[in-house]
């Protein structure tokens, strides 16, 4: 079982959006992320690095013929510290008595 | 632990799951594809029916360009844009895989060998008419198994 942990990096609203698109994905591309999520190229390039320092994404430049192609994934770090975020938040809201309705 | 109101970690979950799902979604092969794969083995099949090498030289190209087009778009579209988790597909959507290519191909051969034995001219057009409905039908529904599957195998799934 995954020991529950609160993440106040992970929480803000966009960069919760950006670490689940990632949590489900091996590598996302960027331009799949900035359209997802609704940012500019500057602000997300902003989020990814702070995740980046905080050793949880791990940023990759590839050429694809002539175009730079710039794609993003959790690391290992940042995957657990999801997990832990999630079990955080599901403790919470089992304390409380609410339910989340699958989708 | 950081003090936040349960309603807003029932939110943030909630934006979660959206999210996965999102990636899921997007790595889903659309219900068209099926349908032109179903339509290429009628063509193919055609071409064997017809049994004069242009036909069938004919037929075997359009098979194989038109699979490695309707493939190489989906590719490029959909799964080079988010790569999906190892893990999202557990051995239950590998079998589903297994055993839906493995019904298509043993019933479309099964009843081609049999209408032709049967003497039906056309055996194999009527048999890939009968496989290409199914595999655009069952497509649609291998895709909903899938990630049905992957859903409840994403972090913070409720199931």
């Amino acid at each position: 079982m995954t020991a529950a942990r609160f993440d106040d990096l992970i929480h803000p609203p966009t960069r919760l959006a950006i670490v689940s698109l990632l949590a489900a994905s091996q590598w996302a591309d960027f331009k799949f992320i900035r359209d997802s999520v609704g940012l500019s190229d500057s602000a997300l390039s902003k989020q990814l690095a702070t995740l980046e320092e905080a050793g949880y994404v791990e940023i990759r430049r590839i050429f694809v013929g002539k175009r730079p192609r710039t794609s993003a994934r959790l690391t290992p770090t940042g995957r657990a510290a999801f997990e832990q975020h999630v079990a955080a938040l599901q403790q919470m809201v089992a304390g409380s008595g609410l339910t989340i309705a699958p989708r | 632990m950081n003090e936040l109101p349960a309603d807003d970690a029932a939110q943030a979950l909630a934006e979660i799951q959206r999210r996965q799902q999102q990636v899921i979604d997007q790595a889903t092969v659309p219900g068209w594809y099926w349908w032109s794969v179903g339509a290429l083995m009628v063509v193919l099949a055609v071409g064997v029916d017809t049994r004069t090498p242009a036909a069938l030289g004919g037929a075997v190209a359009v098979f194989v360009v038109g699979l490695l087009s309707a493939t190489g778009f989906v590719v490029h579209s959909q799964f080079l844009q988010a790569r999906l988790r190892n893990g999202l597909l557990d051995g239950r959507g590998v079998v589903a895989i297994l055993g839906f290519v493995a019904l298509i191909v043993g019933c479309t051969l099964g009843l081609a060998f049999g209408l032709r034995a049967a003497g039906v001219p056309y055996p194999a057009t009527l048999a890939c008419v009968v496989g290409g409905t199914a595999m655009g039908l069952g497509g649609a529904f291998l895709m909903r198994t899938l990630r049905r599957i992957m859903l409840g195998n994403r972090a913070g799934s409720t199931r």
